[in-house]
């Protein structure tokens, strides 16, 4: 693995190369959570209060597959995916301080 | 290519360094995302506070044309991915194709969303209007919200379409290529963080119901 690294340190940062079909599966994967979404929200509006959980839930299944396929972390070093899982952990920090805040007023 | 042992002086052009631009590349998408997680907080806040009229402001916005510019957006994600493996498998050509596919899909966005301000313009839905001023507090924060952080992503939409552009020509000067295709890698990253924000903009905005 070092070995690998020296050498590519010159050209490219990795060798993994996705394929125009991983890429097309993502994107099926992505419309039919988008149409799902719309469908969810537009038909099921009896669910209310569900309907915001499940949105979020749905966009944050979709933002996992654009980051981990299309943004390629998955085959990246392991640095990427810990600097976003730390950007991700202070936003919850923030949140979390924001939240404690309204409701303690 | 320069041995790592040889001097070389800054910025003369054999420095390159892939994965540290891309590092670099990353380090400035993780500060994006903390600019608008800041506004979604805001959001979260005021939507908590106004809820009926967050509803009913919302209804305000054409579902379909939001669906169509997420799907526009996720397209466009496809092909600039896809412009990257080309040029990683050496196919310059393909690859400049596909950019300008991404591009296209961003002009698309941009008159979509043209389309969406002018009719909130025509109801005289902008701050500053008659109409405007006179809707209660909780639908005013609903569109404050709304034309800032959709008018903040339609310019990283502008920026990463200029980006993309400027990549393009680098290919076609043989600048980036095969074995030097960080800089279209660090394009397409910053495409993709423009999806990534959108996939939470739409929900958050088209689909309160």
């Amino acid at each position: 693995m070092a070995e690998k690294e020296k050498n590519t340190e010159t050209t490219s940062a990795h060798e993994h190369i996705s394929s125009y079909a991983e890429h097309f599966g993502t994107w099926v994967a992505l419309i039919l959570l988008t149409l799902m979404t719309v469908f969810i929200s537009t038909f099921g509006a009896d669910l209310r209060t569900l309907t915001v959980a499940t949105a979020l839930f749905i966009a944050t299944v979709k933002a996992l597959a654009v980051a981990l396929y299309f943004m390629h972390l998955k085959y990246d070093a392991k640095i990427y995916t810990a600097w976003m899982i730390v950007v991700m952990a202070l936003f919850v920090f923030f949140l979390i301080m924001v939240i404690l805040d309204y409701i303690t007023r | 290519m320069a041995d790592s042992h040889t001097f070389v002086l800054p910025n003369s052009g054999h420095n390159f360094d892939a994965k540290a631009s891309k590092m670099g590349m990353w380090l400035f998408l993780l500060t994006e995302l903390l600019l608008f997680g800041g506004l979604f907080l805001v959001y979260m806040i005021y939507r908590y506070l106004n809820q009926d009229a967050f509803l009913l402001a919302s209804f305000e916005l054409n579902v379909w044309m939001g669906t169509i510019n997420t799907i526009v957006l996720l397209t466009s994600s496809m092909t600039i991915a896809m412009a990257i493996t080309a040029l990683q498998k050496g196919n310059a050509k393909l690859a400049i194709t596909l950019s300008w596919l991404t591009i296209l899909a961003a002009l698309g966005f941009l008159v979509i969303k043209y389309f969406e301000w002018s009719s909130k313009f025509e109801h005289g839905l902008f701050p500053g209007m008659d109409h405007f001023d006179a809707l209660p507090l909780g639908e005013r924060l609903y569109f404050y919200l709304y034309f800032f952080m959709t008018g903040l992503h339609a310019l990283h939409v502008i920026v990463g379409g200029v980006f993309i552009a400027v990549v393009i020509r680098m290919i076609k000067k043989g600048k980036v290529t095969k074995e030097r295709y960080s800089l279209l890698e660090n394009s397409g990253l910053y495409w993709h963080l423009v999806d990534l924000i959108w996939i939470y903009l739409f929900p958050l905005f088209y689909l309160i119901h």
